[in-house]
């Protein structure tokens, strides 16, 4: 049987073979002859009898085509298998098996652990006993046993995600056969070189009577050794052990949940063992990768894993700004976010109230905070923000001009701020505007070159202190510093000196902005921080660990937690298999290969017995089952379509088309015309609103004082009056507002009398008017007492005091009175003074921003936007209320309609202000605009 | 099992002796079948009313309701109280042309039936031309015999059968002219549409006709089962039906169906149609269409004709 190479498996099914000619005449028999009957109206039968013609006998050529069909089926169970393997041992000492069953096995592990069976049959057959050694196993126990045991052993065994150890593993078969020569050793190698090269020589060095080297294909040993970010692609390096002929793989770059987000691929030159592929991605993308994988080759060693090191990093950011909207390069945010936008995940509130919008962005974990210009923050969220920075948060504070206004006790920056700013440069002053010197070297942004043209104009200064240079991370040319830094905790406290938009420095619109923010952000932990719990150690748990398969698995197994010390790289052991170590918060990826490792084929050099090599069974003796049923099918598919073709079922084909047109064209027409239906999206509520959105209405805030309330109503029902009667705007009845749970956002101006008798509204309250203000409305305060300004000092009236209670938690800007040149004084009346039912408290708004460089002699200041608050003590809703009848209900103080008609103005004038901002500040300037049209 | 039906009078082509012969031979037997017929016919006649078409009076008859007022003749109903109808004699002498379709598949007997449809198709035939030629009408039939009017019209047309045996097929009509009857019999197996086709411009033309289907039982009764070859007598074609038994019902709805709107047609036409299968009397449609062609109202066949 074995001069030829070609056996059956089951001989005996071949006997079924006679059974062909008892086949042959079953396909012969034929239906029973019809009688035959002469019949005139056959035309009226025809139309009603189905054509069935059974040919009397098949065609001898379809009969072939089935006893062949039957051949083959009786052929395929028999099972032919060509090149069977013999029992080729040799008997004169123990079988030897060393099985590597490291990660480039895992692919071809049957056929491995199939060979290995073939072997360990053999030597059962010859009644040899067995020595099986496991390479990437932890355990090498060599003890030659017998074959059931070994074949045990070989069953429980499993691919390994690691490298073979097969050092020990030879010395532990040393050992073990303690002297004897094994008849024959197999070595059922991956065929991967180990770094010390010595394993045929060992092996050889025992021997053996007969030595085998078996080899699977080396095609699945491919391997994924490093991976680099450039600025455009992800460059990952690749090592492959089969060198000859070029090769070209896909590699997939996935996400953390097993997307595939980014494709590549590797071409091996012919000859190269070495090649690497590029992942196009945006950074954006790059960020979101967490492994990379040879599509096609399910390894350990084919798929790298990716750790936070590659991760961006969650960056909140804050604004104190209002104006962000309508005006972005006004704001500071943009510049923020233009320079981090691609390499870091950037997160902005929803809400404007910072009472609640700090606790949202600090419960999605940022790594960062950035804070532009806030001078104030409500006072329960300093508690969250330092616990979060004492956790490993990095604040990151730009300054303004409300951070130059605020307080100096504020916990939240690095070092003590002088009150208010320092300006370079100006009419008077002789400072110029500085350059930045050369940053520090101990600070990060050091290795940057010197930056050239940048000029900082306006910064805040640093009370100095002895440590005050070490905490420099930036400094201007005359030693001010710009950045400084702190440590808190285990988190950080950054603040530039200088505000984050365009109008203190040109830093934000310099490409050193985008270097010192990037270096920021990668100094920050990497993992998100939250704002509760401690901070954690370096002993990182497995988290999730790669089997050999290249799958991650959450099974832990015996992998012992990494230690990970500074300047050392771990390496995958048994010990620390691959995977990734840390937690879901935060980890640490190990990769089986080190860096850039290169696979290379066993050295058999030099070897001083020969050896042969042979590959793994199955590889040669193929069986042709598989093609003689596939011929059988396609015979039967053949004999099928004959049959039905003889029936006449392709000439009745074309009624039935037809009919299947018709039915797709009505199907068709069913699917085309669905009923559209819209959601119903409507709120209860939204009536109200859209009455309000309307028109507009004049809205003051109901105090919770019966008679300040009504006069407040009385008041915006005499300015409605008054503006309907002598502009365009006609606004709605003046609307109350609860403070606390009504929506402040459709009304441009809201009247707020201040009275020390009313109950102090809530802190949430508070918290909504900041909102508010903030996001662009404006809130008239009237503390109706002329007798004490608010810039007495001296004195203050209870309703002043209320006053600053209420601003005491609302971020406000720098104030001064209505300079003489604001807009409010031209919007539609020319007025000088805002009198009330008093006169002569001034009307304070933001202060406008002095550049010094405009001319004094333009009419009004350009500003930007709409001053979020205004103050005033002239109780203009006294003087603007009017009853039922129109009559005014309190006289002036002093009597003087004059001063009521001046008080309506200024309503007029603040109403405009408020629709139209800066607009009217440009309509003064028409004239000049038409006389240079020439009209 | 012996077939039902078989072909009686094999007709080898070529062979216009033999068939001749034949004819001759069968000729006289449906002669004195045909006069024996007749007799039954006028035996049970009584007094006829030779009232019709015609130059002459005949009566005056009062007026029934449902009659044509033009028919009233005001003249003599003006004398007394009541309303006349003048009937004039039929006394033109009408020309009746006869024809059977002796194709190849009127050959048909099977055991149902009592004689070939062939057979039976001469002897409604000449039957017809018995009575017609006794009542002194022209007796013709197309491409065979110009119309003649003799008492021997049935012999010979008999006789010149024998000489120009009739063919298969619709006739040559176009030397029928003016208002003349056509009497047709046949089986009609041809698809309605076509028949239709050649009978539609006959009637066009003025021509009443009168059709007669000579059907054997078993070409409508189907009473054939299991595996069964069919063979058209006329064109050769074979058709299997693996269990004839399964196709009855359907057959016998088509069969009924053609012919349901081939009478239908008919009557469309102004036609007369009567259904006869050779297992019946000879007679009956004997009866039918005479009463037809001498004006009356048929009474109800087993066709369910007016």
């Amino acid at each position: 049987m074995s001069f030829l190479p070609f056996i059956f498996a089951n001989p005996l099914m071949l006997a079924a073979l006679v059974a062909l000619p008892a086949i042959w005449w079953l396909l012969r028999m034929t239906p029973p002859k019809p009688v035959v009957e002469v019949f005139p109206p056959l035309r009226i039968l025809a139309s009603v009898l189905k054509r069935e013609e059974t040919p009397s006998k098949s065609p001898w050529w379809l009969t072939l085509l089935r006893m062949l069909m039957a051949a083959a089926i009786i052929f395929a169970i028999a099972d032919p298998v060509f090149n069977p393997r013999s029992n080729t041992l040799s008997g004169s000492g123990p079988l030897a098996l060393v099985i590597d069953n490291s990660w480039a096995t895992s692919p071809d592990w049957q056929r491995r652990v199939e060979t290995a069976d073939a072997l360990i049959s053999d030597a059962e057959e010859k009644d040899l006993p067995v020595a099986v050694v496991f390479t990437a196993d932890q355990d090498h126990n060599a003890v030659p046993g017998s074959a059931l045991t070994a074949r045990n052993r070989l069953a429980a065994a499993t691919p390994q995600p690691l490298r073979p150890d097969r050092e020990t593993a030879v010395n532990a078969l040393k050992t073990a056969l303690d002297g004897t020569a094994p008849g024959t050793l197999a070595f059922l190698s991956d065929g991967i070189e180990a770094a010390d090269g010595k394993v045929m020589t060992e092996l050889a060095a025992l021997s053996p009577g007969n030595f085998r080297l078996i080899e699977g294909g080396k095609d699945q040993a491919v391997a994924i050794s490093n991976s680099a970010n450039d600025s455009e692609s992800m460059v990952v390096s690749a090592t492959r052990l089969d060198t000859a002929g070029a090769r070209t793989l896909p590699v997939t770059a996935y996400d953390t949940r097993g997307r595939a987000i980014a494709n590549g691929s590797v071409a091996f030159a012919a000859g190269e063992g070495l090649a690497k592929a590029t992942l196009a991605a945006p950074f954006e993308l790059r960020n979101d990768f967490a492994r990379v994988g040879i599509d096609g080759l399910a390894t350990a060693g084919g798929t790298f894993l990716l750790d936070d090191g590659f991760r961006r990093r969650r960056v909140a950011l804050l604004s104190g700004e209002a104006r962000d909207q309508s005006q972005p390069l006004l704001s500071p945010l943009y510049y923020i976010n233009r320079a981090l936008a691609p390499y870091a995940d950037l997160i902005q509130p929803n809400e404007a109230d910072m009472a609640v919008s700090i606790p949202e962005l600090l419960a999605q974990k940022p790594s960062m905070l950035i804070m532009a210009d806030i001078g104030r923050l409500p006072e329960e969220t300093y508690g969250p923000i330092t616990k979060w920075i004492e956790n490993g948060g990095t604040l990151v504070r730009f300054a303004g001009p409300r951070l130059a206004a605020a307080p100096a006790d504020d916990p939240l920056v690095p070092v003590t701020l002088r009150q208010g700013e320092r300006a370079l440069g100006g009419a008077l002053s002789w400072s110029e505007p500085q350059p930045l010197a050369d940053y520090p070297a101990l600070s990060p942004f050091a290795g940057m070159p010197r930056p050239e043209g940048i000029l900082v104009k306006r910064q805040v200064l640093a009370e100095p202190t002895a440590d005050l240079s070490a905490r420099t991370w930036a400094s201007l040319a005359d030693g001010t510093p710009l950045v400084t830094t702190k440590t808190q905790g285990a988190g950080r406290i950054i603040l530039f000196h200088v505000s984050a938009e365009a109008t203190w420095s040109n830093l934000p619109i310099s490409g050193d902005f985008v270097e010192m923010l990037r270096r920021s952000v990668q100094l920050s932990r990497s993992g998100g921080v939250a704002s509760e719990g401690a901070a954690k150690g370096q002993t990182l748990a497995p988290y999730r660990l790669l089997n050999a398969n290249g799958v991650l698995i959450s099974e832990t197994g015996k992998a012992r937690p990494l230690e990970l010390s500074a300047g050392t790289t771990p390496v995958s052991s048994a010990e620390h298999p691959p995977g990734l170590y840390g937690s879901e918060e935060g980890f640490t990826a190990l990769n089986l290969l080190p860096h850039d490792a290169e696979l290379k084929p066993i050295n058999a050099s030099g070897l001083s017995i020969p050896y042969t090599s042979e590959p793994l069974i199955g590889a040669e003796a193929w069986s042709m089952k598989p093609w003689l049923f596939a011929a059988a099918l396609i015979m039967l598919l053949v004999d099928s379509a004959v049959v039905l073709f003889m029936g006449g079922a392709f000439a009745r084909l074309r009624m039935p088309a037809a009919a299947a047109i018709v039915l797709a064209l009505a199907a068709g027409a069913l699917v085309a015309t669905p009923g559209q239906s819209l959601a119903d999206d409507s709120k209860p509520g939204d009536d109200i609103i859209l009455r309000q959105l309307d028109k507009t209405h004049l809205a003051y805030v109901i105090t919770g004082e019966a008679d300040v309330d009504r006069l407040s109503e009385r008041g915006l029902a005499g300015l409605t009056d008054f503006l309907t009667y002598r502009t365009t705007l006609e606004p709605g009845p003046p609307i109350g507002l609860d403070i606390a749970s009504d929506e402040l956002a459709f009304y441009s101006l809201i009247y707020w009398p201040v009275s020390a008798n009313a109950p102090m509204p809530s802190p949430a309250a508070i918290s909504r008017i900041d909102a508010y203000m903030r996001s662009g409305g404006t809130v008239l305060f009237d503390t109706r007492d002329q007798f004490s300004s608010l810039s007495s000092g001296s004195g203050t009236s209870p309703n002043s005091e209320r006053l600053q209670a209420i601003l005491a938690d609302l971020d406000i800007p720098p104030l001064e009175p209505v300079p003489a040149d604001n807009v409010l004084t031209k919007s539609f009346y020319l007025l000088s003074n805002f009198p009330g039912r008093y006169n002569g408290s001034p009307l304070w708004i933001e202060a406008q921003p002095d550049n010094g460089s405009q001319p004094t002699g333009r009419p009004a200041r350009s500003g930007d936007g709409v001053s979020p608050i205004m103050i005033t003590g002239n109780d203009f809703a006294g003087a603007w209320a009017i009853d039922s009848n129109g009559m005014p209900l309190l006289p002036t103080v002093p009597p003087d309609e004059q001063q009521r008609e001046l008080a309506f103005r200024s309503g007029v004038n603040i109403m405009m202000y408020m629709l139209t901002g800066n607009y009217k500040a440009d309509q003064v300037h028409i004239p000049a605009l038409l006389e240079r049209l020439g009209q | 099992m012996a077939a039902i039906g078989q072909i009686v009078e094999p007709t080898p082509s070529g062979d216009v002796l033999s068939r001749a012969q034949s004819r001759a031979r069968l000729i006289p037997d449906c002669m004195v079948e045909a006069k024996r017929i007749a007799n039954t016919v006028i035996s049970g006649w009584h007094g006829r009313r030779k009232r019709g078409i015609g130059e002459n009076f005949w009566q005056f008859r009062p007026y029934s309701d449902g009659e044509s007022l033009s028919r009233i003749d005001w003249r003599r109903s003006a004398r007394d109280d009541h309303t006349y109808v003048r009937d004039r004699e039929w006394e033109a002498a009408h020309t009746i042309w006869l024809w059977a379709d002796l194709s190849p598949s009127m050959m048909y007997k099977s055991k149902f039936g009592s004689v070939s449809k062939e057979s039976r198709a001469l002897v409604l035939m000449l039957a017809l031309a018995e009575i017609l030629a006794r009542s002194g009408e022209r007796i013709g039939c197309p491409g065979v015999m110009e119309p003649v009017s003799a008492r021997n019209a049935a012999e010979r047309l008999a006789t010149a059968l024998m000489h120009t045996p009739l063919s298969g097929g619709l006739p040559q009509t176009a030397m029928i002219r003016g208002m003349s009857d056509l009497v047709l019999i046949g089986d009609f197996l041809d698809p309605a549409d076509q028949i239709m086709a050649r009978l539609g411009p006959l009637a066009r033309r003025g021509l009443r006709g009168h059709v007669i289907e000579i059907a054997d039982p078993a070409e409508e009764s189907f009473p054939y089962a299991g595996r069964t070859e069919f063979t058209d007598p006329e064109t050769g074609e074979r058709l299997t039906a693996g269990r004839a038994e399964i196709v009855r019902d359907d057959y016998r709805r088509a069969y009924i169906a053609r012919r349901d709107s081939l009478g239908e047609n008919l009557r469309h036409l102004g036609w007369t149609f009567t259904p006869h299968r050779t297992d019946h009397l000879a007679s009956e449609a004997l009866v039918a269409v005479h009463m037809y062609l001498s004006g009356m109202p048929g009474r109800a066949t087993h066709g369910g004709q007016l």
